[in-house]
């Protein structure tokens, strides 16, 4: 159920995103890649919904979110301090799979390379990871040392080309793709480029973390549909939000 | 202190339940449902339902726009992969059934009739699908058609929940009761339209309903004029997030109360309700719930 976390470390790692370490030694051992907690944004009352947040690494007895400031609860977390206590819920949600063996390519648009960071930290331990990491420009890349520190291969693209390739990231991403046998693919962004990786890549697994306005992050809402090309509608707080994008409408 | 609450001869341990549709079928979370007055499972349609396409969830000011559409597995799945499960729950269970036709609330009664449930919460106020739904509470003469019409067929507790939507929910629980409920719950969310940045409808059911402590206010009123208007319960139902806001509605007259949004903030919601209320009870020396009931009418 929910319980307190400490709040540790604050750092803005571009002028809209924002890191969190928090304190949270009970559950650090039982968090695995792709989940997410459910952070509560402020005792009054006036936004009530949890929002989900997802684990952007696991060191010690602390978990790192790392979030994008769009709305109003994002805003009012983004302006926590060391020494804050956070009301979270969690770990919720599917842990991604954990392949051994294989050729991984991860791919991250913007702020969606936050949650592959935990997950290529563990990947990288039985498997072979190649790291993609675009954005629109150089200063909205974020984690590129965090990533290089695993001593993973890491490359970049920016749309204006001011650093690593010019264009998106799905170009290295899919030559990547190419050049490997039998790869697998997690990718974290938006929508319409893991709709691009999902289209354009043959007969090669691509796992996605999704996104989808949602309530109660434990699956007894029903809030967070997304829709299964074979029908109705998936709960992306319990059977995601790592999700085999071939089992899903875009 | 006497905890029971009886209500159409069905006993609860404790006043508060958690609200249809924010609570799963009350089978994910076992040992809350256990410690609760009961649960009123999710709404259950007779075919199978896929409901509404998302986005499904917003916040406003203190509450939620909510457009799930009924997504359910229809009256068959349900009794074949929910019900066995919801048997090993050891609080009162209320099935929420949803019909698009008179025919389809007999249905969905005859079917349950049988089976190891407390009773039927007849949803007759769903905003958020576009056939039937809130139309049918919207009408005192088809509230009253229903509910006859499942009251023949079932001897279980039998809760009508209402809409007040555009409609005076004294009339329709004047309805309900004449037709044999044995109480009714006021009230359910209210519509809501939210747009997105380009003026569009938000939502993929276009509007949904709103809850939470926005709503309140107007929900307090509503069981305040419907207890004064009817002799059956009344069970309140409408932003109650707190062991505060629950006291307010037994003593606006409600005998039980219903709780949903908070459910999402977490999902031991409703549970926190009821130990907050057992707190208030206790510093004021009240004795038993029954006493605080409808307070604010007395002189």
């Amino acid at each position: 159920m929910n319980f307190k976390v400490r709040v540790a470390e604050v750092s803005w790692l571009t002028q809209e995103v924002v890191s969190v370490w928090v304190e949270a030694p009970d559950v650090t051992g039982k968090t695995k890649p792709g989940q997410f907690f459910g952070v509560k944004v402020n005792k009054r009352g006036d936004l009530l919904l949890r929002r989900p947040l997802s684990v952007a690494d696991v060191r010690g007895d602390f978990l790192r979110f790392i979030f994008k400031v769009v709305g109003k609860g994002t805003v009012e977390l983004s302006r926590t301090k060391p020494g804050d206590g956070w009301d979270v819920l969690g770990p919720l949600g599917k842990p991604a799979p954990i392949f051994k063996g294989r050729d991984v390519v991860v791919c991250g648009g913007g702020v969606g390379a936050a949650p592959l960071l935990f997950l290529t930290r563990v990947l990288k331990e039985k498997n072979r990871v190649n790291v993609i990491l675009g954005a629109k420009t150089a200063s909205e890349l974020i984690l590129v040392n965090d990533f290089r520190r695993l001593k993973v291969k890491v490359i970049l693209a920016t749309d204006d080309g001011s650093a690593g390739e010019k264009g998106f990231v799905t170009q290295p991403a899919m030559r990547a793709i190419k050049t490997l046998l039998k790869p697998v693919v997690f990718a974290c962004g938006p929508r319409s480029m893991l709709k691009f990786l999902m289209e354009n890549v043959d007969q090669v697994p691509v796992w996605g973390f999704l996104e989808e306005r949602m309530g109660c992050g434990v699956g007894i809402c029903y809030c967070c549909a997304v829709e299964r090309r074979e029908g109705g509608y998936l709960r992306l707080c319990k059977d995601g939000p790592v999700v085999f994008l071939n089992e899903v409408r875009l | 202190m006497k905890g029971e609450v009886v209500v159409g001869g069905v006993r609860f341990a404790n006043p508060v339940l958690a609200a249809s549709g924010t609570f799963g079928y009350g089978v994910e979370f076992k040992g809350i449902a256990n410690r609760l007055g009961g649960i009123v499972t999710k709404g259950v349609t007779l075919e199978e339902r896929a409901g509404n396409p998302p986005p499904r969830i917003a916040e406003v000011p203190s509450g939620i726009v909510n457009s799930v559409g009924l997504e359910n597995p229809g009256l068959i799945k349900f009794k074949r992969q929910i019900l066995p499960k919801l048997k090993k729950i050891k609080t009162r269970i209320l099935v929420n059934v949803a019909g698009f036709e008179v025919d389809e609330f007999i249905r969905l009664a005859e079917g349950l009739e049988e089976e190891n449930i407390d009773g039927l919460e007849l949803n007759l106020s769903c905003p958020n699908v576009s056939e039937g739904g809130a139309v049918f509470g919207q009408t005192p003469q088809k509230v009253e058609e229903i509910t006859r019409a499942v009251r023949k067929r079932t001897k279980k507790l039998l809760v009508v929940k209402l809409t007040a939507n555009f409609v005076d929910p004294r009339e329709t629980a004047k309805a309900a009761e004449a037709a044999g409920a044995d109480a009714v719950t006021v009230i359910n969310t209210l519509y809501g339209l939210i747009l997105d940045d380009n003026g569009r409808p938000f939502l993929g059911g276009r509007t949904g309903g709103i809850s939470g402590p926005a709503i309140k206010p107007f929900a307090l009123f509503c069981v305040d004029r419907v207890a004064a208007a009817v002799k059956i319960p009344v069970i309140g139902c409408g932003g109650i997030i707190s062991g505060r806001d629950a006291f307010d509605f037994l003593c606006a007259g409600a005998r039980l109360v219903q709780v949903g949004s908070a459910n999402l903030t977490a999902p031991n919601g409703a549970l926190r309700v009821l130990q907050e209320l057992k707190i208030i009870i206790s510093e004021k020396r009240i004795k038993g719930w029954e006493s605080i009931v409808g307070t604010a009418r007395r002189g």
